[in-house]
């Protein structure tokens, strides 16, 4: 394999640029949300899993170390803080229409998220899960973008984190409507922020699909839920983790 | 477009201040989100750019924690190992937690309705 090929001559200079880690994070992603939307927004269809499969696997066909394409991709990486910004005029939005409830948000997000962490992190150690995958179960019911900066605030992996996140979110978004059917809830505004809560960003494009009136409350309950865990988790768990030991 | 990121960035590069400064416990990201929902219940609406661009970031997501979720590749035979465990438990957390945010609201709301109207008939 002495001869240089002109396309192998590429192929290293290419492979090295970060632009090679951006194609393959943006050409997955692309190509997962053309099935998404091809599959009439099916949420077992999931772009962000398609994308994060598929370059995967491309990765290690390739023999390229993670940090090798992460150079490249952090470019993408980086929005994340900025899309948490964003994510002010959802909750802003929310505030308009919500006159009058939103101690009962309030007091519903902070059960559901504390039943949230306590019944993952509860199953997850006493099912003998390692350290590494308990610790990721604190933060993955809050949507990834916020999880992730609580991830790195507790000390546990963000990227598993953000894969946890991730497969709560594609299930929430395929159970929640029956779920939410079998609890006869029918009042849009609290199915869509009980989904904002436990399906992040894929169940609010579910709730939009549905009506309008959900997919408000469950950006607004996604925000509101990520805002106060990101206050309260960390405080909680300086008094909890000598207890409990992770 | 340009003018909603730039509005975004200032925010971020304030939060991120206020984080290492002041409250190093809460992510940068996440004060600048607060910030600016206070800012916008004072200016009392959106601006168009802003609006603009939150609404296409919202929309993409998902794209953004890519480059992260791809580190799973590190993790993979830890994962096999504690497969059961973790499925499980992101199962059943799912399950509870929407079903628990939805009755806790739907009572919340219905007794207090009641209470209220207790009131205004005294």
């Amino acid at each position: 394999m002495n001869e240089r090929l002109p396309i192998s001559e590429i192929w290293v200079y290419l492979s090295g640029d970060p632009l090679f880690a951006l194609i393959i994070t943006l050409a997955t992603y692309q190509l997962g949300y053309l099935l998404y939307v091809r599959s009439k927004r099916n949420p077992i269809v999931n772009p962000v899993a398609i994308s994060v499969v598929l370059t995967c696997i491309i990765i290690s066909v390739l023999e390229m170390p993670y940090e090798k394409y992460f150079e490249g991709a952090q470019f993408v990486h980086f929005l994340l803080g900025t899309a948490t910004v964003a994510l002010a005029v959802p909750i802003y939005n929310g505030f308009k229409r919500m006159k009058g409830k939103i101690f009962h948000m309030w007091v519903a997000l902070t059960a559901g998220s504390t039943v949230s962490i306590v019944s993952a992190v509860a199953i997850a150690q006493w099912m003998g899960a390692s350290n590494n995958m308990v610790g990721s179960m604190y933060a993955k019911s809050v949507t990834a973008p916020i999880a992730m900066g609580i991830a790195e605030r507790i000390n546990v992996s963000p990227t598993l984190t953000a894969v946890f996140t991730v497969i709560t979110g594609m299930l929430g978004a395929i159970l929640a409507p029956y779920i939410l059917n079998a609890l006869k809830v029918q009042q849009w505004w609290i199915r869509g922020t009980a989904i904002g809560v436990g399906a992040h960003g894929l169940g609010i494009t579910r709730a939009f699909s549905v009506n309008e009136e959900a997919g408000i409350f469950a950006s607004m309950a996604m925000g509101l839920n990520g805002v106060i865990s990101a206050i309260g988790l960390p405080i909680v768990l300086t008094y909890l983790r000598p207890h409990i030991g992770i | 477009m340009i003018e909603g990121l730039v509005q975004l960035f200032l925010w971020q590069g304030l939060g991120e201040l206020a984080s290492k400064f002041l409250l190093p416990s809460i992510p940068g990201p996440v004060l600048g989100l607060i910030f600016l929902v206070v800012f916008l219940i004072i200016k009392g609406e959106v601006n168009q750019p802003l609006g603009q661009v939150a609404d296409h970031f919202r929309q993409h997501l998902g794209l953004l924690f890519v480059p992260a979720s791809v580190g799973v590749v590190l993790f993979l035979p830890e994962l096999k190992t504690h497969a059961l465990a973790v499925s499980t438990a992101l199962l059943v957390s799912v399950v509870l937690t929407i079903g628990v945010t939805a009755v806790v609201l739907k009572v919340f709301w219905y007794v207090s309705l009641k209470y209220g109207k207790g009131q205004r008939h005294e």
